[in-house]
């Protein structure tokens, strides 16, 4: 068994009070997909024959099939940090999502967002209206400071994106990424529970980027993307994106070493059907307030072991100047888990 | 309430050419369309005054000392694939904004709209980049153009510096223009960029406003500006894309119910975008309440903010310099006491209103695409109207 193998089966051995949803990903949420782009690629820059290393890339979330003109409820928490996000006002005035979520660097956010409106377009949908794209830096590994990626390669990751088992580590976005001062990236978790007579299930996926103490004051960032199938309206989803940023433990999220944290939660459930504009009133349901805790209980969970995974599943990356970014060792690891303990 | 709008209508060829022929390409008749081709006016020369501060010497948002304005107008072919869009530019102050931040806050009074970078500017309390004015779906292209200026003249961003989230603030401007083709290039941006200027500013159908309609008529850019004091001033730009005729007031006076004519084949409402600037040392939290007075003057145009509208205000103070590599402990702010504030409150009010009718007064007619024409708002008539209300010649309101 690896050092890896060894600290994942530690992480998954551990009990919490929710079981874990079949595939233990985000794609536990029925329709959500995932779609990954990487971008490692070495190129020689004329003007000066210095060597560019672009590490960067994109993941996207597309949270139901985006053939259907629909909209889910979302909402977006920012507890600081306020990291380019796109989709801003309406998400805040109209509490819906009506594109995939992309998070990438800062400098492809325009060319992701013009992609998202290609996409839709070529869908034939009446109505792809906000992208909703986070921009993050990556600069610590990423050498290129210019919007890279090209259309075909964003659009490819949309119609590749997955149901399965989501790829973790350093892929996506999580390519240049660093945190705890060693790899970061992308991690999933979910966890499923009863409520009434049906299952419901939260799925988490994280980007980490956060928590570096030796950083070049570029980074520090963690955005979490969260999706749920039971039926919420916006001020429960508000409630639980509140809930689960909050409920951060410091351990995985240490104080004053993290600039920005930013929580999107959407539910697959309640769909607001835009064909014809849709009808003139909704029938939504709505889960009792009562359950609220326990979902944020379980998404808390799931948020610890996702930020535990992006770390574990990491692999070394050598980027910009050569700087070479190793995973965080075993030792770390098992102080964090011992400090959330 | 779509942001892409199909209107079938039979194709028109013929552009920036007012009156004529109207949606479905029938002949109208030219002579009562004559008013329309009167040479435009700003709202002040019509002998029209909003409230009783006196404005700046440009009557605009560079009335703000170091404010500067660029426009760059795209108007290429004519039929379906017309485009009649653009981009404006507003640099907040003469230096480099990304080594000098100011102090702005944002308020949206209805949300359906994109202004990038506004979650950065709410978490810091700091505008820190240009603002840049576009249609709808051109967004993408334009904040990909916004980061590679910003980090062409700051090569230390996304090195020793920080990557910033540039402002772009849209309008849906799909009525004469094909917005889907996203018909605007980087260097559509750059020439805004270095057509930025301080001094007059162009008004009506130029740079984002070029195909942007209001109030049922030609819409687009207006400014408007405000002495608060012998030093103070408030200074609005506004990209107008709302509202319904009927809805239009003028200093209280209902002339969209009372105009006759030019019929405006959308009933679609857009949106509006507002940026109020100025040299009075306010934090953020003090321009959060000026952004809300912003939309006051809004409402006094009789717009309601409907529900297609994303009427998105910011408002930034070019007092108070964050210079990013200060790395003294401490820096020297200036505040105006709140006590003192209402003047500036008034100023806005009344700026943000005439802003917004210059927008009005200023645009020409446009044909765009498949022939769909949005008519300047015909002046002679806009007199009449005020003069019925003893509004215009009347001393009380001069």
């Amino acid at each position: 068994m690896n050092k890896e193998q060894d600290l994942l089966a530690k992480v998954i051995q551990k009990k919490g009070n929710f079981e874990r949803g079949e595939k233990n990903c985000i794609t536990d949420i029925q329709g959500v997909r995932i779609g990954h782009l990487t971008v490692n690629k070495d190129l020689v820059d004329p003007s000066s024959d210095s060597k560019v290393r672009i590490r960067t890339g994109l993941t996207a979330v597309l949270p139901y099939s985006m053939e259907r003109e629909e909209r889910l409820f979302m909402e977006e928490f920012i507890l600081h940090g306020g990291k380019e996000t796109t989709g801003y006002q309406v998400t805040k005035d109209f509490c819906y999502l009506n594109s995939p979520i992309a998070i990438t660097n800062s400098f492809d956010v325009g060319a992701v967002y013009d992609a998202i409106l290609s996409y839709g377009f070529a869908l034939g949908r009446s109505e792809i209206w906000p992208p909703f794209v986070v921009g993050i830096d990556d600069f610590y590994l990423n050498g290129i400071k210019k919007s890279h990626m090209d259309e075909k390669a964003i659009l490819n990751a949309f119609h590749r994106a997955s149901g399965e088992v989501v790829e973790e580590g350093s892929v996506g976005i999580g390519l240049g990424l660093r945190a705890f001062d060693a790899k970061g990236g992308i991690g999933t978790s979910s966890r499923k529970f009863p409520m009434g007579s049906s299952q419901f299930h939260i799925g988490i996926l994280v980007v980490s980027a956060h928590g570096n103490r030796e950083s070049s004051g570029n980074e520090n960032s963690l955005i979490i993307t969260a999706a749920v199938d039971m039926p919420l309206v916006p001020y429960q989803i508000r409630h639980i994106t509140k809930g689960l940023t909050f409920g951060l433990p410091a351990a995985l999220n240490p104080t004053g070493y993290t600039d920005a944290v930013q929580c999107v939660l959407f539910t697959t459930a309640n769909p607001m059907s835009m064909e014809n504009e849709g009808p003139p009133v909704f029938d939504f349901k709505a889960l009792d307030d009562s359950f609220l805790p326990k979902i944020i209980q379980a998404g808390s969970e799931a948020i610890q072991e996702a930020i535990l995974r992006s770390l574990i599943k990491a692999v070394p990356v050598q980027g910009k100047d050569g700087r070479l970014c190793d995973p965080i060792p075993a030792p770390s690891i098992e102080k964090i888990m011992r400090d959330l303990e | 309430m779509k942001r892409r709008n199909f209107i079938k209508g039979a194709v028109c060829g013929i552009s920036l050419i007012p009156g004529i022929t109207d949606k479905k390409g029938r002949l109208e008749n030219l002579s009562s369309n004559i008013e329309a081709d009167l040479p435009r006016k700003r709202l002040r020369e019509l002998g029209i005054r909003i409230g009783t501060l006196e404005p700046g010497p440009f009557n605009a948002i560079t009335d703000v000392s170091g404010v500067k304005v660029g426009h760059k107008t795209i108007i290429k072919g004519e039929g379906p694939m017309a485009a009649r869009t653009g981009v404006t530019v507003i640099f907040p102050h003469a230096g480099n904004i990304y080594e000098e931040n100011v102090f702005a806050s944002c308020f949206d009074l209805n949300g359906w709209g994109e202004m990038t970078g506004a979650a950065a500017i709410e978490a810091s309390g700091k505008l820190k980049t240009p603002i840049f004015l576009t249609g709808t779906y051109n967004v993408g292209i334009v904040h990909k153009a916004a980061v590679h200026y910003l980090s062409k003249i700051n090569p230390a961003m996304g090195d020793t510096g920080r990557t910033v989230s540039p402002v772009v603030a849209e309008c849906f401007d799909d009525f004469l223009s094909h917005t889907m083709s996203r018909q605007i290039t980087e260097k559509d941006v750059s020439q805004a960029i270095e057509n930025a200027k301080s001094g007059p500013v162009e008004e009506g159908s130029v740079g984002g406003g070029t195909g942007m309609t209001s109030f049922g008529f030609k819409g687009g850019i207006g400014t408007s500006s405000r002495k608060v004091d012998d030093s103070h001033m408030v200074g609005v730009l506004v990209m107008a894309n709302t509202a319904s005729r009927e809805d239009l007031r003028i200093d209280g006076v209902p002339v969209g119910r009372e105009i006759a004519g030019y019929e405006y084949v959308s009933g679609k409402t857009k949106s509006i975008i507002l940026i109020a600037a100025t040299n009075a040392p306010l934090l953020p939290f003090q321009l959060k309440k000026i952004a809300k007075r912003v939309a006051m003057g809004l409402a006094q145009t009789g717009a309601i903010s409907r529900t297609g509208s994303g009427d998105i205000i910011l408002a930034f103070s070019t007092a108070n310099r964050i210079t990013r590599k200060n790395q003294a402990p401490f820096h020297d702010i200036k505040a105006v006491n709140d006590y003192r504030i209402t003047p500036f409150y008034q100023a806005t009010v009344d700026a943000t209103q005439e802003a917004i009718l210059n927008a009005l007064t200023s645009a020409r007619t446009v044909v765009g695409r498949d022939g769909n024409t949005a008519h300047g708002i015909p002046l002679d008539q806009v007199i009449r109207i005020m003069k019925k209300y003893n509004r215009i010649g009347n001393a009380a309101y001069e």
